[in-house]
């Protein structure tokens, strides 16, 4: 070991403060990043994972509109056009024991060709055995309609069932019975976690679909073009032949600007981790100037020393990295729940078993930890390298030369953010960008802060000097003078703090948008619906007959897909003129409605009009039932519940060309003076075992959908979080620093009759007002963010249109949050500084 | 073709296997379905035992047959089947023998009315396809199941159709008296290649009535019988295709029809089956019951019919059938390959060869099932003569 890597180790392990800080702002740091990947990775996994096994081999898939598939085109596909290599698919949605389970309706007969589970059973042993002797009475028992299904084994561990038990499966609202036959074979069934498998005729019945399939599964030798298009063929218009894989990926895209965000947000904790190595190892080389001088005296060369603090830091890169991966990856599994359950929320049921963690995974969070770290240290390392032989730089020296610094890292900031003003304006819409001009403006805007803390510490000094006299004019002067240490710390805090402004802002912003949303979207008193399902007509008709409803408006939500991808198609009927629950964002309301009734014209969200770049008077091409048919847009509406943005149809227009006459839910009016409880007791009366019922007051809903708002942002919150306590162990190591780096001055006020308890106030004083500063700081620059956030990150993103209000509540906790953490982080250094004795302080040199 | 116990055993095996494939999904080897290694014999009696047959109507007495409705399908019962051979003769002399049979099983007694989804029935078809190129020696077999329902399978009497995906048998309106069949099929065989035949049937003879006015018993206990009767001479014509040639072939094809819901009897083992049509305008068809120890069961029989389609039903004592030769597959399974079969009370002598030797099936179940070519003597004529030759029981053991 040579005499260098001795004496920094003697060194590093005299401060293992300096250490701890290091190790573990890197370790936050790159813990988050792969947390956020794994849980990214995973539940993206999960999905396309599962869809693979349910696709099993299809290559293609055949799907129609809202209304499905007529199943006579599977019959004239075999049968007339001969085409073997197809499986008709019925598929939905039921509860089993208030738990979603998806069911498969399959043909046995035509299974083999696609999946190895859906037609086989394993006979597995104890109690769910099904032996040889059961197979052909099961398949004769699928066959018949008598409800015999198969189940996924962990599935079956939850419902407690065992072979031959009858239990009730909801479907529509309506409860039907049916019997678990077995558990599925095949190698695949680990991923079908939620499925159920049963006849295609027992499917029909219960999901209400006599007639129609859900899709048609093709499987196509590669390269086969001549049978794609003879299948094409076949299809009637409104019918398409997509790729399975296609579909799959299209479907999981849905949810790249959600990750994406994610990512970004771990990103961010990254930066202020690097903040934190910077601070470490800026102040291991200030803490070493003397040796360095030394060391340069007796030959030690420029690159020696350079190679020796990089060396440091890499190692500690190393072990931050390292730790932070670890970390990660039990953090990952954590937050996996979190993003599993908002894809859910919004995107598609994923259901996750497994944490991938792929070694890319790991290796870009390692590689990001020890990079970081290394272009952090760069800065700190030149500057040793740069010291002269000579003696080493005195403080003084030293804090001017930092102090000439400022200006020109102000211009760097100011350089920083006109660029990322530009990236902004000519960007156009690419999230990417959006996300990486953001992050300038942050590092412009933290270079500018020493500048700032100077400027107010000297401004403040007088003040501060008149308020608590010369401790006052100590604490508050020596930020100023002290920027090499505390200078970074603030930056760190400020950052982590903007952001908490930042998020806050643009999530209050965006719940007090949704929540006027639901004000205006929930107008009717009494919300009527099927869970998983659709209204029975017959029923619906009874139900709005009942005395005491005045009115109501119905609603069906369905997917319309194309080789694009897919749209949410909202089909409304109310008996208003121009209803109020939907907020027209141009044009005249009753203008706009009279359009959409009259025929070719449809509202589309603010999202669909970003996403699309289309705006009133515009057309789109929709895939009816009837062929591609051309819509007007009459008006772009205010919409939050669809990701990629809704098409609002009227339900006449769209029955006439979906052909898919189902309502998912009823709004009701009452009358004056009717009370809702009672009209959910008549309503309940009268579907009383013909189908379950959902019923809420608009209240409810509105209650709901805010918690499943704040459930997708929940994750965001632990991210900012994160980057806060990488912050605040930033600034106890700076104020650690800084205190061992005082103590002969603290040594001196203490022999000058400065009570122990007078320098603890002293110290504290001080890490309040670095708090107070970097709490400022952050308003502005968090502002900043919650409108690039807003304007940009998520217009790009999901082409939501947020209005910019910033809770004044908000702005207080951001300086409370800052000063509260300066000060927690603050109580050891003052400990530390208060316990000091004088005559040891001063003995130092 | 016979309703015999050994061929309904046959044909029970063959549906549970099929349901089994479909249970198991994969392609094991083939000993995996021979029928002892994956039911067990005590499973086999079992299942053939009186609990799989309750419900279902037993063939007891004879009943009147009526055409075209009974083409259709009898759904009450068990089992029932379409099977139509042929031997056909092409350009340059090129011959070719093909099978095309449809079996219908009712999984259930039940024949439920209100249905919710067009998808539920107790009905499931099977099919067979094979073709004998006797030029290019190739032997080419497909097979296909599906569920009686939505239309993807199904049979109906007036007009006659019966069908499973786009393999059919289907009558078409020609304007004639007699109607004419279409029959359609095209496969994709084992060794990848593609065959089929298109073929339109007209019937030279009206249905011959097997067994006692067709109720074909086929051993001692009662309801071990079926309905059967057989079109005996129908004139083929059409096209027969191999690979990416297609050749013009006429012939002669004979349609079996059986249905019963009856059940094994353990002492029968197999059965050899002919039709054979001779160049005279006769056919004679017999099944020969092949019991374990190796003797031909009493119940065996068959019908000699004339030129004018007169049925005369023969007993197996007016019969006699020595092998002269025989085949052994790739599994060392032994098969009779040449037949003397000889009728004294009507001086016919007929030497039966098939036109290949290896026409296995091997679907499923193994069993051989080919074109034989025919020469002999009826009375003081030579005749020669082409007909289908069935053996069971000989690899399935």
């Amino acid at each position: 070991m040579s005499v260098l890597t001795r004496a920094s180790l003697g060194y590093l392990r005299r401060h293992p403060w300096q250490l701890a800080q290091a190790i573990l702002g890197i370790c936050i740091g790159v813990a988050v990043m792969v947390a956020v990947d794994i849980a990214n990775q995973s539940s993206r996994n999960a999905f396309v994972a599962s869809m693979e096994t349910i696709n099993g081999d299809a290559t293609h898939q055949i799907v129609g509109g809202p209304g499905g598939i007529d199943e006579a085109l599977y019959t004239q596909l075999r049968v007339q056009a001969g085409i073997r290599s197809i499986a008709p698919i019925v598929t939905g949605s039921v509860l089993v024991a208030d738990r979603n389970v998806q069911l498969l309706g399959v043909d046995v007969f035509a299974e083999r060709e696609f999946r190895t589970f859906s037609s086989r059973v394993t006979a597995a042993s104890g109690e769910n055995a099904r032996g040889g002797n059961d197979v052909e009475t099961l398949i004769r028992d699928m066959l018949s309609g008598s409800g015999q299904v198969l189940i996924a084994a962990d599935s079956v561990a939850e419902l407690e069932v065992v072979v031959g038990d009858k239990f009730s499966l909801v479907a529509d609202g309506i409860s039907h019975t049916a019997t678990f036959a077995g558990i599925p074979g095949g190698e695949a069934t680990q991923q079908m976690s939620g499925l159920m498998v049963a006849d295609i005729s027992d499917a029909q019945r219960w999901l209400n679909m006599a007639g129609k399939l859900s899709r048609i599964d093709v499987k196509v030798a590669a390269g086969d073009e001549d049978l794609l298009s003879r299948i094409r063929t076949e299809l009637p218009s409104g019918i398409e032949l997509l790729s399975a894989a296609g579909r799959t990926q299209t479907t999981a895209a849905m949810s790249d600007a959600f990750m994406t965000n994610l990512f970004a947000m771990s990103l961010l904790a990254l930066l202020v981790g690097v903040f934190l190595i910077y601070n470490s190892v800026a102040f291991i080389v200030l803490q070493r100037r003397p040796l360095i001088g030394v060391l340069r005296a007796l030959g030690v060369t420029q690159r020696q020393i350079y190679r020796l603090i990089l060396g440091e830091a890499a190692v500690l890169g190393f072990l931050g990295a390292l730790l932070g991966v670890v970390l990660g990856v039990w953090l990952g599994e954590k937050l996996l729940v979190m993003v599993a359950r908002t894809l859910s929320d919004h995107y598609f049921a994923v259901n996750v078993t497994d944490v991938s963690l792929a070694s890319m995974t790991i290796l870009k969070g390692f590689i990001a930890g020890l990079g970081a770290t290394i272009v952090a240290a760069a800065v700190p390392a030149i500057e040793a390298s740069s010291y002269q032989p000579s003696l080493a730089l005195t403080r003084s020296v030293l804090e001017s030369k930092v102090s000439s610094n400022l200006s020109r890292l102000c211009w760097a900031g100011v350089l920083f953010v006109a660029v990322a003003v530009l990236i902004l304006w000519l960007s156009g819409r690419s999230l990417g960008a959006g996300l990486s001009a953001l992050f300038l403006l942050i590092l412009g805007f933290a270079l500018g802060i020493p500048l700032f803390l100077q400027y107010m510490s000297r401004a403040l000094e007088r003040p501060a000097f008149v308020l608590a006299g010369t401790a006052g004019r100590l604490a508050v002067g020596s930020v100023g003078k002290s920027l090499s240490r505390t200078g970074v710390a603030v930056i760190a805090l400020t950052i982590a703090v903007s952001a908490t402004v930042g998020v806050s802002v643009m999530v209050e912003s965006f719940r007090g948008s949704v929540s006027d949303w639901l004000n205006t979207t929930l107008q009717s008193d009494v919300y009527v619906g099927v869970r998983r399902g659709s209204l029975d007509p017959a029923l619906m008709e009874e139900l709005i007959a009942i005395p005491g409803i005045a009115g109501y408006s119905s609603s069906r939500r369905a997917w319309l897909e194309d080789s694009a991808g897919r749209t949410r198609i909202i089909a409304t009927q109310s008996n208003a003129n121009a209803p109020a629950n939907v907020r027209i964002r141009d044009g005249d309301p009753d203008l706009a409605w009279r359009e959409l009734r009259s025929g070719n014209a449809v509202f589309v969200s603010d999202a669909y009009a970003y996403r699309f770049d289309v705006g009133r008077g515009d057309r789109v091409k929709l895939n009816t039932s009837t062929g591609e048919v051309a819509f007007e847009i009459a008006a772009v509406f205010q919409n939050y519940d669809s990701n990629d943005g809704a098409i609002l149809i009227s339900r006449e227009v769209y029955i006439r060309y979906f052909n898919d006459p189902q309502t998912d839910s009823l709004g009701l009016y009452l009358e004056p003076g009717v009370v809702a409880q009672e009209i959910m007791e008549k309503l309940r009366a009268v579907a009383d075992g013909r189908q379950a019922l959902i019923m809420n007051s608009n209240a409810k809903i509105r209650e709901f959908s805010l918690q499943i708002f704040d459930r997708t942002f929940v994750i965001t919150n632990v991210l900012y979080w994160l980057a806060v306590v990488v912050a605040v162990i930033g600034i106890f190591g700076a104020m650690m620093a800084l205190q061992l780096e005082r103590t002969k001055e603290i040594g001196i006020l203490r022999a000058l009759g400065m009570t122990p308890g007078q320098v603890g106030v002293l110290v504290s004083v001080q890490t309040g007002f670095i708090g107070l500063l970097s709490g400022v700081a952050a308003i502005p620059l968090g502002l900043m963010m919650a409108w690039v956030l807003i304007e940009v990150i998520n217009r790009r993103a999901f082409g939501w249109n947020i209005d910019f209000t910033v809770p004044s509540t908000v702005l207080f906790t951001a300086v409370m949050l800052a000063v509260g953490s300066a000060l927690l982080a603050g109580i050891y250094p003052s400990w530390y500084a208060a316990r000091s004795r004088p005559a040891l302080a001063m003995r130092d040199e | 073709m016979i309703f015999d116990v050994k061929k309904i055993r046959y044909l029970i095996v063959i549906y549970l296997i099929i349901m089994n494939l479909v249970s198991c999904g994969d392609a094991a080897p083939p000993d995996r379905y021979r029928p002892d290694v994956l039911l067990g014999a005590s499973r086999l009696s079992d299942l053939l035992g009186a609990d799989h047959r309750s419900g279902f109507p037993l063939v007891l007495s004879p009943r009147s047959f009526e055409f075209p409705a009974d083409h259709g399908p009898h759904s009450e019962f068990r089992n029932e089947w379409w099977y139509v051979t042929g031997n056909l003769i092409g350009p340059n002399n090129a011959l070719f023998g093909y099978e095309l049979t449809f079996f219908r099983f009712s999984l259930t007694p039940q024949i439920t009315d209100e249905k919710d989804s067009a998808w539920q029935t107790n009905q499931v078809f099977i099919a067979h396809f094979a073709i004998t190129d006797v030029t290019g020696d190739e032997f080419h077999v497909a097979q296909r199941y599906s569920r009686g329902g939505a239309g993807l399978a199904g049979a109906n009497g007036d007009p006659f159709k019966v069908w499973l995906d786009d393999w059919s048998i289907r009558q078409i309106d020609q304007g004639g008296d007699e109607p004419i069949w279409q029959l359609t099929a095209h496969g994709d065989g084992v060794d990848g290649e593609q065959f089929g035949v298109e073929l339109q049937l007209s019937s030279r003879k009206p249905p011959i009535l097997n067994g006692i006015d067709g109720l074909s018993q086929k051993s001692a206990e009662a309801g071990n019988a079926s309905y059967y009767y057989s079109l005996s001479r129908l004139k083929s014509e059409g096209s027969v295709h191999i690979g990416a040639t297609s050749y013009a072939v006429s012939g002669l094809s004979w349609l079996d029809r059986e249905w019963g819901s009856s059940a094994l009897s353990a002492e029968q083992q197999g059965w050899d089956w002919f039709a054979l049509q001779l160049s005279d305008g006769n056919e004679l068809m017999f099944y020969d019951i092949r019991r374990n120890d190796g003797s031909s069961d009493r119940h065996s029989a068959g019908t000699w019919i004339d030129s004018t389609g007169n049925p005369l039903h023969l007993e197996r004592q007016d019969v006699s059938i020595n092998v002269l030769d025989t085949w052994v597959n790739d599994r060392g399974d032994v098969y009779p390959a040449k037949w003397q079969i000889t009728i004294p009370s009507k001086d016919l002598s007929l030497t039966v060869t098939p036109v290949l030797e290896n026409q296995e099936l091997i679907t499923n179940v193994r069993y051989w099932e080919g074109a034989v070519d025919v020469t002999g003597s009826n009375g003081n004529r030579s005749v020669t003569g082409r007909g289908y030759v069935e053996l069971t029981g000989y690899a399935d053991r």
